[in-house]
């Protein structure tokens, strides 16, 4: 008996260092943490000979910032999810095996079934460094009970700046001490929206075309676009029309709109299913909608925004294959599928979205087509495709830091966007 | 010959650590200090002083040293006092003052960064207990951490809350010591409390005082981090953003190393020269009189 056992310890130590262990780091907190761990699980059932180590480690800014540490120490992780600013600052840093690399030398994986939209988001020069995965991008949310009482049409939401005003406007309440209890709109405080109404807009955030063509060495936002943006902002503000979160607090944002103190919400698409549940909740009727426009403008488009999932470089091999595997399985339809219908996020294939067509699961979850359709009629050029910048998170600050000073009223709009002008600029000189 | 060297091998473990975990980062951020440093470390330029030069040349960073004098000015000195007054009055011997004592001394226990989220969510505009009450007995709403000067107020506010236990406990302890005979000699004379308070309780306890005004300047400066990011962010803009900060920032959220090197060396001078005060003056200025 003992002898028995002796074997298989022994068999279980052989397998044990056959198995490839990598990790994969991600930035998905909430409920979603194991919506990832599931994914991963099921892609170990697939190949028993990689262990796959799932660590949720943070924000997107943690994550990078750890990251960096762990490259520093030698013992960088296998797969990391970062946002999409920190592109350039991941092609340029050295570390990373591209994907497209590992693309051209597997005849099994076509990328050709990427949504145009994401890949050319993800491309730069012609080369894909990361895969893309979670994608999004801003969406209207309204309260159609709300609507309803205050006597809008729930079935005809706010298309341009001057609509949205008059709604907010109807939606205020006051209680009788003059205190407003209930507002139009909110939406977080992040430099995010603030690019996407530039695009929009159809205008670039920075030169060469939006620093495709070539690096950008400025930014080129100081505008009436973006003048029409903040103009936007400041009214609602003063007038009391809009709650303002601190910065980039989407928590905050959402629960204004869940607790319905707000009726409206710009928020990303990854919100759809939790926005969906917690109407339901709560018991109001949840409406989407394409974001308004300023008035007499055209609509450009919106950008993607949210992460994609870098591979970095290793001593090993064999662990660079395990993480393109699990790479390629994460951004397979099945996978894309499942984490579409439980967060919101884009399918970000083809092949994923018509399987949902056919099955008509966007007939039942209409919130879920308004975002794929506000992203899939976006006009396509050099604008829409997003900024390439390497000091991408400095220019978002400058950008948040003057909206902030110019909420407190410490700043006019034109005053503002001057000042967001002139610190960006210098944080993309001193970029390094 | 054994005799000398047996000392030094016991204090060998003890030196690696500090050597590991103290000296070498500090002489790394020095050295780092002196270059541009890109952001994986794999590219550096020497530079010189420039890092330093920039500093002082950036507005913003200017505004953070004021904005860090202001909130460790005003939380020192809130905080002593009031600690002070509250230690008095639980040095009092009235019913339950155990009781009093065990809640006055429980947010010592919460950590800074609890302590953040609390307050967070106490002032949250929306559904905040604070603007709550506000509503219903004065009739005012103020979204206390994303407006000037709220911001600041509410990030002194819950300074001091957190700092104020610790300093009561040393004060009660001090309160304690004191002979009771000067206190009873002074009642004979005929001494107001008042008098007694500031001409004699308060000169007896000053080894106090000063220790908790250097811990207190260490505490607000460079402990503050946790609160200010939980409440506040350093915004809005950048109202509330101070020394430790902009240095968080700059270093781990814009991976700008040669440059958040060089705020850590000036905050290391800072904390020297307040070390040095402490050690040299402790001693010899403050004593019981």
């Amino acid at each position: 008996m003992r002898r028995f056992w002796l074997i298989v310890l022994v068999v279980l130590t052989v397998v044990s260092f056959a198995k490839v262990k990598i990790q994969f780091w991600h930035a998905m907190g909430g409920w979603r943490i194991e919506v990832i761990q599931n994914m991963v699980n099921d892609f170990m059932k697939l190949n028993p000979d990689i262990e796959v180590e799932v660590q949720y480690v943070g924000s997107y800014e943690e994550i990078l910032a750890k990251l960096v540490a762990a490259v520093q120490a030698g013992t960088p992780p296998h797969v990391v999810q970062l946002n999409e600013i920190s592109t350039q600052k991941m092609i340029d840093s050295g570390v990373i095996v591209p994907v497209q690399d590992l693309i051209d030398k597997d005849p099994t994986f076509d990328v050709g079934l990427f949504l145009p939209q994401v890949l050319n988001y993800y491309r730069v020069g012609g080369k894909l460094y990361s895969m893309p995965w979670n994608t999004s991008t801003p969406l209207l949310y309204y309260n159609k009970t709300m609507f309803k009482e205050v006597g809008l049409d729930p079935n005809n939401p706010p298309t341009t700046f001057s609509e949205l005003i008059e709604a907010c406007r109807k939606l205020v309440k006051k209680d009788d001490k003059g205190n407003i209890v209930r507002t139009g709109i909110t939406w977080p405080l992040y430099a995010w929206f603030f690019e996407q109404y530039m695009a929009l807009q159809n205008q670039p955030l920075v030169d060469n075309n939006n620093g495709r063509t070539a690096k950008a060495t400025k930014v080129v936002f100081n505008n009436q676009a973006a003048l029409n943006f903040l103009n936007f902002w400041n009214t609602l503000t003063k007038e009391g029309l809009m709650i303002n979160t601190r910065r980039a607090d989407w928590t905050a944002a959402r629960q204004l709109f869940i607790s319905q103190t707000v009726g409206m919400l710009i928020s990303s698409t990854s919100d759809v299913a939790l926005l969906m549940n917690e109407s339901k909740k709560q018991g109001f009727e949840l409406g989407t909608a394409f974001l308004p426009l300023p008035d007499g403008t055209q609509r450009g488009g919106v950008v993607v925004g949210g992460g994609s999932l870098w591979i970095l470089k290793q001593k090993k091999q064999a662990e660079v294959d395990a993480a393109w595997k699990l790479v390629k399985y994460l951004a397979e339809p099945g996978p894309q599928i499942v984490w579409h219908q439980a967060t919101g996020y884009y399918p970000i294939r083809v092949d994923a979205i018509q399987k949902l067509l056919v099955q008509g699961y966007y007939q039942e979850n209409p919130h879920h087509l308004t975002a794929i359709l506000q992203l899939l009629t976006s006009v396509q050029n050099y604008n829409t495709q997003g900024a390439i910048i390497g000091a991408f998170p400095e220019v978002r600050n400058a950008i948040d830091m003057a909206v902030e000073k110019m909420l407190t009223g410490a700043l006019t709009p034109k005053q503002a966007l001057d000042e967001a002008e002139r610190n960006a600029n210098k944080a993309i000189k001193e970029y390094f | 010959m054994r005799r000398k060297i047996f000392p030094y091998l016991l204090l060998i473990p003890t030196y690696l650590v500090i050597v590991f975990f103290i000296y070498a980062p500090a002489f790394d951020a020095l050295y780092n200090s002196f270059f541009r440093v890109s952001v994986f470390g794999r590219r550096k330029i020497f530079v010189g002083f420039q890092n330093y030069l920039s500093l002082f040349a950036d507005k913003d960073y200017l505004y953070a040293v004021n904005f860090t004098l202001v909130y460790t000015g005003v939380t020192v000195v809130v905080s002593i006092f009031l600690s002070f007054f509250l230690a008095l009055l639980l040095d009092q011997k009235v019913p339950g003052s155990r009781i009093y004592r065990t809640l006055i001394f429980a947010p010592y226990a919460v950590s800074h960064v609890v302590a953040g989220a609390l307050w967070g969510f106490l002032l949250n505009p929306v559904v905040g207990h604070v603007n709550y009450l506000m509503r219903i007995f004065f009739g005012i709403q103020t979204h206390w951490l994303t407006t000037t000067p709220y911001a600041a107020y509410s990030l002194i506010f819950a300074s001091v809350w957190k700092t104020l236990p610790f300093n009561i406990i040393f004060y009660l302890a001090a309160l304690q010591s004191i002979p009771t005979e000067v206190l009873e000699a002074s009642i004979i004379d005929g001494a107001s409390s008042w008098k007694r308070v500031w001409k004699i309780i308060f000169p007896l306890v000053s080894p106090i005082t000063f220790y908790l005004v250097i811990m207190s300047i260490i505490s607000a400066t460079f402990q503050s981090f946790a609160i200010i990011d939980v409440m506040t962010k350093g915004g809005p803009g950048i109202y509330t953003t101070n020394l430790v900060y902009k240095l968080f920032l700059d270093g781990f959220r814009f991976q700008k190393i040669g440059l958040a090197s060089a705020q850590n060396v000036i905050l290391f001078i800072v904390m020297m020269v307040i070390t040095i005060i402490y050690f040299s003056y402790g001693q010899r200025r403050v004593h019981y009189q």
